[in-house]
């Protein structure tokens, strides 16, 4: 079975899009570890975690979400969701997702947001 | 729950593989679907369902490659009732709802998503029922429910 995300980093400006293609489960660990870790390497202050409309996210994938967004948050960085689907809106809310990393419809609006924040 | 499987009620046998609780989630969709279950209903019905079988197959089985897990499912009362049941021995408590806060801080581990899941997208949730066969977890989820609204605006 494929357990595989192929996640691509775009910078727009001082902003750092992770497009994650595929499901986010506990096997998706190495593919967000790596991909936060080039992130990082590039210097990268503001961070857009995309996903899809059609991903499926469980349990485990929302543990490594939310211990990403505790790296993130350690090293005084901003993130926000974009892309994930209604009932993942929904399920991040009851979570306490949210709370630390506000959901934008899309990649665009999330953009639009974080491009006009100053550090 | 009786086993006598009819135009109201399906049962999907798994292996003890992560991943392959796909197929219940397919499975109860279109089931749910067959019945008048909303889009809504139904992605918060997979939801359950996945998380029940992951459950089941981590904790229940705790991994072991030659145990099964079973979803039956059946459509009474305006509701799908789900019961999954393992070859385990069952949780000794339900584990307390995760706090984010505590979870960002590293003073919790990150678990206990899937059992929170559960509880607040269904209408009634049993743990610990012993079986012939096992353990077993049943659900209920009504084909229209505000619980999960209300839950959502917590």
């Amino acid at each position: 079975m494929q357990h595989e995300n192929e996640i691509t980093l775009e910078k727009q400006g001082d902003v750092t899009i992770m497009d994650i293609k595929g499901d986010i489960t506990a096997f998706s660990d190495p593919f967000l570890n790596n991909a936060y870790q080039e992130a990082n390497n590039q210097g990268t202050r503001k961070i857009i975690l995309k996903s899809n409309k059609e991903a499926y996210i469980n349990s485990g994938g929302i543990a490594l979400l939310i211990q990403l967004l505790a790296q993130i948050k350690r090293n005084n960085q901003r993130v926000v969701i974009a892309g994930i689907s209604d009932h993942f809106k929904k399920i991040f809310n009851m979570v306490g997702i949210t709370k630390f990393a506000p959901i934008y419809d899309t990649e665009e609006a999330a953009l639009q947001i974080l491009a006009a924040e100053t550090e | 729950m009786t086993t006598n499987l009819n135009e109201r009620m399906v049962k999907i046998i798994l292996p003890n593989i992560l991943g392959y609780e796909r197929i219940a989630m397919a499975s109860s969709a279109s089931f749910a679907k067959m019945f008048g279950f909303s889009f809504e209903r139904i992605e918060d019905l997979k939801t359950i369902v996945a998380e029940a079988a992951i459950n089941a197959m981590q904790h229940g089985n705790k991994g072991c490659t030659d145990s099964l897990v079973t979803v039956t499912i059946r459509f009474k009362d305006n509701a799908i009732h789900v019961a999954v049941t393992d070859q385990g021995d069952g949780i000794a408590e339900v584990p307390p709802k995760p706090d984010i806060n505590r979870i960002m801080n590293q003073l919790d581990p990150p678990v206990g998503f899937g059992v929170f899941l559960i509880q607040e997208l269904a209408d009634g949730v049993e743990f610990n029922l012993d079986t012939d066969n096992g353990h077993c977890v049943n659900i209920v989820v009504k084909k229209d429910s505000n619980q999960v609204e209300d839950a959502a605006r917590k």
